[in-house]
């Protein structure tokens, strides 16, 4: 197990480090922030001045290596747009972001459970069929969208919530719903799929035939095993949501994560994007090991693999 | 304007107005909730942010030397009451306020200001006036506490105009003493300024909140108690917010007016923000001069092949106006406004058949191929639209455009870079409002200009060179009727280029919810409600009509 542990770290490590050289490449293919800040009456002068303030002269390779000796040592910068350590920017907005998350994901969990293992347990009738339209609705329904929307009809409308930012815990309410929205038709797919199969397994078969009451077979035995491939999907949409929450942060005005990243994007803010990028990539990595580790605990046909 | 006696006839409206605020100021209640779209680097550290999104938050809490014409636009007494053009016009002198405090009690003075200049003109600043105050400062020197004489390089007559929030919306006054003692990182957590909103805290990418001072000021007591400026990037959200009464006031667009105006709520539209403007790169090149875009006949002709009043009732929903010659506004400067409108209105004219005559006269009755750069700058979303109906004007014209959509940060290298890439090409672009257009002219049209549309280095024909003398001639010119006369021939001489053309005057828009907020007016070409925060009522003091 130690073995698997550390290996996985090591694949970690260099895929932080391939992240970083593309991100810093890539970052810059797209424009500077020097144009983005000058006024429109500036002159060459100007910009040359602002690149040597900034600390943005000097060739690409050289300014790679500066950044590769920098992130060793764990700076990653100063964000130029907010003239602070970048990573200090990124911590003080990834609270917000997490805290929107164990909600959602409660949330996804409570629906998507019940209803994957009902139409599973009734395929093909009314419920398999109601259920299938709600994952196909959840995960076409672009949250954009479904976030105007629930403003309009709640706050506006109804007066009932808050249209947005962050607060009580009535705040919490329509981000929760937007972001999880998704989340409930994936995982909801994924139980009845992975139930379908452990229905139609042998070992459920002899529970039955030990005479297991219904119950004990599909709660405890049928849900058990199918919730193993939903711990993979629960360890990559989580990183996900932590970093992919864009559209609904900025739709509800949530000082997160996905916004910073939007805004570093939009003003080519390198230092800032690059540490966001990093530090996502990071947190994903990290969740993705505890995921494995789970996975190896609660499936030990993987130990043994390995 | 060897003498800017600014205070005849300002006298008694000023009394009044100390009077009156004095009696405000005992009731100042309840809080002011603004909705805005960005708020910039949110750092309030005047030096540390560099674009107009300061003016809503910097703006509350600094003081500017030069003021505003709240009436007009364009600059009016602000620190400073009045100031002065020496003789040999090679320095100004600045004569400020007495009795003007910081937050925190300090007196305002004439060193104070000379600190402000030279911190926002230190290596370390990135502030947006950073470069122009390099550029035409000497030397400060301070004559006594409120006498403060600034040394130019040169002549500069445009100088005081460059000091105003109507030209860099910069919060421009820091104070000294405070600065030196608790140091620069200090003041940016806890930082105080002499404006009638004092900093309560700042939550990074959520919101900025403020407190009213609690005695008379200079720019207008304010009626509310506490100002909080939150940050609402999505449109809707902020909209929905103007409705639900969580927001006063919200930054819109033009789309969403028809919806504002559905639910009862008020629409500001500031007048005079920006010019939806075309432009052509390149041209004075040789290996241009095959272009169909190097005839002037055809520049012309694309100019009158746009429906103007189209764009303007449909895509801008009736909230934009006819434009005047490039980046004229009617609160500009030495500028003969009337003759100019009426020359917009006949050259911007919306002709398709004299269009098609002056293509078959320079040789293209059937038209040609045309590279367009559609972009827009932050803050106007709604260029990209007004791109795609001149694009459709030029194609119903004959013309076949080769449309390309850009994203502004990755067109602005193209622009402030070589140009190689544009060379030939017709880009969107914009010109914000502010009241002199020499400076504006100079990046536009100078040879060493960041666009340099009529020419560059050795590639700078007559009317390259004649523009550069014309400008050069304009912002050294101390007689203002000889000043006004060049400014007029400048403007005369770029417009007959038709490289930079004027597609609408757009306007600032703003959602105001009728129950939070009273009836106020906005400043004309001054987007940003950061001086004018204070001059709103609260609902009950003054009715919307």
């Amino acid at each position: 197990m130690r073995r698997y542990i550390l290996r996985r770290l090591l694949q970690g490590l260099v895929l932080l480090v391939l992240v970083a050289t593309i991100v810093f490449f890539l970052g810059r293919l797209t424009g500077n922030p020097v144009d983005l800040m000058l006024p429109e009456d500036a002159t060459q002068e100007d910009r040359e001045a602002l690149i040597e303030t900034l600390g943005l002269g000097g060739p690409l390779h050289q300014q790679f290596g500066m950044f590769l000796a920098k992130a060793l040592r764990g700076d990653l910068g100063d964000s130029i747009r907010h003239r602070e350590p970048a990573v200090k920017v990124f911590f003080s907005r990834l609270p917000n972001t997490l805290k929107i998350v164990p909600g959602t994901m409660i949330l996804a969990l409570i629906l998507a459970i019940p209803l994957g293992i009902l139409s599973a347990l009734y395929r093909g009738g009314i419920i398999d069929k109601i259920a299938g339209a709600i994952g196909v609705l959840g995960i076409a329904t672009p949250n954009f969208w479904l976030g105007i929307l629930l403003i309009y009809v709640f706050s506006v409308q109804l007066g009932w919530l808050p249209s947005a930012r962050m607060g009580g815990p009535q705040h919490y309410i329509l981000p929760t719903i937007t972001l999880g929205t998704f989340l409930v038709a994936g995982f909801m797919r994924l139980i009845r799929s992975s139930m379908l199969d452990v229905l139609d397994s042998e070992f459920v078969k002899l529970a039955r035939i030990k005479g297991l009451s219904e119950t004990i077979v599909v709660w405890k035995h049928c849900l058990r095993n199918a919730l193993i491939p939903v711990l993979s999907l629960w360890g990559v949409l989580m990183g996900a949501l932590v970093t992919g929450a864009i559209v609904t942060e900025t739709v509800f005005a949530w000082p997160g994560i996905g916004r910073l990243t939007y805004e570093a994007v939009i003003f080519r803010d390198y230092p800032l994007l690059q540490a966001v990028i990093i530090l996502d990539a990071v947190l994903i990595v990290f969740i993705n090991l505890v995921v494995d580790i789970l996975y190896a605990y609660v499936d030990p046909r993987i130990r043994v693999a390995e | 304007m060897r003498h800017c006696d600014l205070l005849k006839g300002w006298l008694l409206p000023v009394l009044l107005a100390l009077a009156w605020t004095a009696v405000a100021a005992e009731k100042q209640e309840g809080t002011l909730v603004v909705a805005l779209g960005t708020l910039g680097a949110q750092s309030m550290d005047p030096i540390q942010e560099t674009r107009s999104p300061h003016a809503h938050y910097h703006a509350p809490m600094y003081d500017a030397l030069v003021g505003f014409n709240f009436e007009n636009g364009g600059k009016g007494p602000g620190v400073a009451e009045r100031w002065e053009l020496a003789k040999d016009g090679l320095s100004w002198t600045f004569h400020i306020r007495k009795g003007l405090k910081w937050h925190n009690g300090d007196p305002l003075t004439a060193h104070d200001v000379k600190f402000s200049f030279e911190r926002t003109m230190s290596k370390e600043s990135i502030a947006s006036n950073k470069a122009a105050l390099r550029r035409d400062v000497k030397r400060i020197e301070v004559v006594d506490d409120y006498t403060l004489q600034i040394y130019t390089n040169g002549v500069q007559v445009h100088f005081a105009e460059g000091l105003s929030r109507a030209t860099y919306q910069v919060g421009q006054l820091m104070p000294k003493k405070y600065i030196e003692t608790v140091g620069a990182e200090e003041f940016r957590k806890k930082p105080i300024g002499s404006g009638p909103w004092k900093f309560v805290k700042s939550v990074p990418g959520d919101r900025i909140e403020y407190e009213a001072v609690d005695y008379p000021h200079w720019r207008g007591t304010p009626h509310f108690k506490r100002l909080t400026l939150l940050l609402v990037p999505e449109e809707s959200t902020r909209v929905a917010m103007v409705r639900t009464g969580e927001a006063a006031i919200a930054e819109i667009s033009p789309e969403s007016i028809k919806e504002v105006k559905a639910a009862k709520l008020k629409v500001i539209s500031v007048p005079g923000t920006m010019q939806a403007i075309y432009q052509m790169y390149g041209l004075y090149l040789p290996e241009s001069q095959k272009n169909p875009l190097a005839d002037k006949r055809v520049r012309e002709a694309l100019s009158l092949a746009i429906d103007r009043q189209q764009i303007i009732d449909h895509v801008m929903y009736g909230e934009a106006s006819w434009p005047l010659p490039f980046d004229i506004y009617q609160y500009s400067s030495d500028t003969d406004i009337e003759r100019w409108r009426k020359w917009s209105r006949e050259a911007f004219r919306y002709d398709p058949k004299r269009a098609k005559q002056l293509l078959a006269e320079a040789g293209y009755p059937n038209g040609f191929e045309l590279k367009f750069a559609n972009t827009a700058m932050a803050g106007t979303p709604f260029m990209v639209p007004i791109g795609l109906a001149v694009a459709d004007f030029w194609n119903r014209l004959g013309v076949k455009v080769k449309y390309t959509h850009y994203e502004w940060g990755s067109f602005a290298p193209l622009l402030l870079g070589e140009q190689k890439q544009l060379v030939g090409v017709v880009s969107m672009y914009r010109t914000a409002g502010r009241p002199v257009a020499a400076p504006r002219f100079y990046g536009a049209f100078h040879s060493k200009g960041a666009h340099h549309l009529l020419g560059r280095g050795n590639d700078c024909p007559d009317l390259c060179k004649t523009f550069d003398e014309l400008h050069k001639a304009v912002t050294v010119e101390q007689d203002a009727v000889q000043r006004a006369e060049k400014t007029n021939r400048m403007i005369e001489l770029a417009s007959d280029a038709w490289v930079a053309v004027p597609i609408i005057e757009g306007m600032g828009y703003w959602a105001v919810n009728p129950k939070k907020v009273g009836a106020f007016k906005a400043i004309p070409g001054r987007h940003e409600f950061g001086d004018v925060f204070e001059r709103m009522p609260r609902p009950e003091e003054k009715r919307w009509q």
